[in-house]
């Protein structure tokens, strides 16, 4: 934690040219470099366990300079985990920086960019914004969490076409350990995947595909698959969610599908609804459960969030409240 | 009296359409010729480089009617979601456009800065500057 007051220390030090303003970042003197970072604090309850922990406290570093631009996340995860379970208070801390993201852009035009390093894999909508400041409830649905890679580490290239609407098309390469594997949902040392979207007005639709080698002593098969196909739409006051996918290794189903979909409503810009249903049928693990999820987000200002959650689950065991405030600063 | 009723109604609608403020979004004159889907995308910052120069949108200021009449008409987004929008780009180390306290300033900074996109009300408009778009309101 240390390293986490030094640099609150640093940030305080820092000459902004302009005004500051929550959830934009500080740019450092007249550098191409602003820092930034996030925090989230949360609570569950089942009921067996009670647990507090502080999830995430991150900091970012971002600029650009003429058709470059770069972006290095650091972060504690789980820092600090307090679980009361039939009595018994048990507490953990982890004070391990890991590198979430690390990459090297350069645009080369209007229509190609090709980014090197660590990055979110482009996969979906959900996996772009994954952290809990960003996304619309305290969690994220078990389709995010066990069907692809979450970050890549290697090479991205992104054709954008516009025309009557925007074309994207990505194509993601890793053929190289992974940067920080342990922050990582798979242990892998390959990885080669694609997206499609296209946008028009308020709608998108995104088909993503891919292998990877994994690594990860938890799933049995080396050589895995995906595909996943998602969909949005979002106006002023809604938006709807929805991502469904499969995993296969060489022989058969490893995910026969997981997937979800989700509804927003904006009741005014600090008061948001939720509703989600969630389903999967993971052979891995050997679970199949149905969610359904009731959520309520007050954002005070956009980048301040308090959440609560229910989710019933069809295993009735696993029904549990959440709770979340969290910050990007 | 059938002529004159319609002459009468044809006043009265030609001047409803005279009375509508014309709007422009300009650029300096190097910049190719763009859609509003490009547009859109450049003040987004999806697009950051076009034709081999740095696109450099510049807004008017918060409060400003005519910025809202932009952001409504071409970036297709009211300012509550634009705030989340510029809040989750912060995330993935993108800034929002600079602004601009007048129209006079916005013009004399596209006038000078290659790559520079921006928009003023069309009684503002002078053959410094290209026009990418107009749409009146």
């Amino acid at each position: 934690m240390r390293y986490i007051s030094l640099v609150f220390i640093f940030l305080l030090s820092l000459d902004a040219n302009e005004e500051y303003q929550l959830g934009k970042g500080v740019q450092v003197g007249s550098l191409p470099f602003y820092v930034g970072g996030y925090f989230s604090l949360d609570y569950k309850h089942t009921d067996d366990i009670d647990r507090y922990r502080v999830d995430d406290v991150a900091i970012l570093g971002y600029g650009d300079y003429d058709r470059f631009s770069y972006l290095v996340e650091l972060e504690f995860k789980e820092a600090y985990v307090e679980t009361h379970q039939n009595g018994v208070k048990n507490t953990t801390h982890n004070d391990k920086l890991y590198t979430e993201r690390l990459y090297l852009d350069y645009n080369f035009n209007e229509n190609y960019m090709l980014r090197a390093g660590k990055y979110n894999s482009p996969i979906g909508f959900w996996n772009l914004l994954p952290i809990n400041v960003l996304r619309e409830t305290t969690s994220n649905p078990v389709s995010t969490n066990i069907l692809f890679p979450k970050f890549t580490t290697g090479l991205n290239s992104s054709y954008i076409s516009y025309g009557e609407g925007e074309l994207k098309v990505d194509v993601m390469l890793q053929h190289n350990n992974d940067i920080s594997y342990e922050y990582n949902n798979y242990k892998m040392n390959e990885h080669y995947g694609f997206g499609v979207s296209y946008e028009k007005n308020d709608y998108t639709v995104k088909l993503n595909g891919g292998y990877f080698h994994n690594l990860s002593e938890s799933v049995v098969e080396d050589n895995l698959y995906y595909m996943l196909l998602s969909g949005k739409y979002e106006s002023d006051k809604y938006q709807i969610l929805a991502e469904i996918g499969s995993q296969k290794s060489k022989s058969d189903f490893t995910t026969e599908y997981a997937g979800y979909i989700q509804g927003l409503y904006r009741f005014s810009e600090q008061h948001l609804g939720i509703i989600r249903v969630e389903s999967y049928d993971d052979r891995v693990t050997a679970i199949d459960d149905d969610m359904l999820i009731f959520g309520y987000t007050y954002r005070p200002l956009y980048p301040i969030a308090i959440k609560s959650e229910y989710q019933f689950h069809s295993q009735s065991e696993q029904n549990q409240f959440l709770f979340s405030f969290s910050v990007l600063f | 009296m059938k002529t004159a009723i319609i002459i009468f109604l044809s006043t009265i609608m030609l001047s409803t359409l005279s009375s509508a403020d014309e709007y422009v979004v300009i650029s300096n004159p190097k910049m190719k010729d763009l859609s509003t889907t490009q547009i859109k995308a450049i003040f987004l910052k999806k697009i950051t480089v076009i034709d081999s120069i740095n696109a450099v949108p510049v807004n008017l200021g918060a409060m400003d009617p005519i910025r809202e009449k932009f952001e409504n008409k071409i970036v297709e987004m009211n300012f509550e979601r634009l705030k989340s929008y510029w809040t989750k780009e912060h995330y993935i180390g993108k800034r929002p456009p600079v602004s601009m306290q007048s129209e006079e300033s916005v013009k004399t900074f596209i006038k000078n800065v290659e790559g520079a996109i921006g928009y003023i009300n069309a009684k503002n408009l002078d053959n410094s500057v290209k026009v990418l778009y107009r749409w009146s309101e």
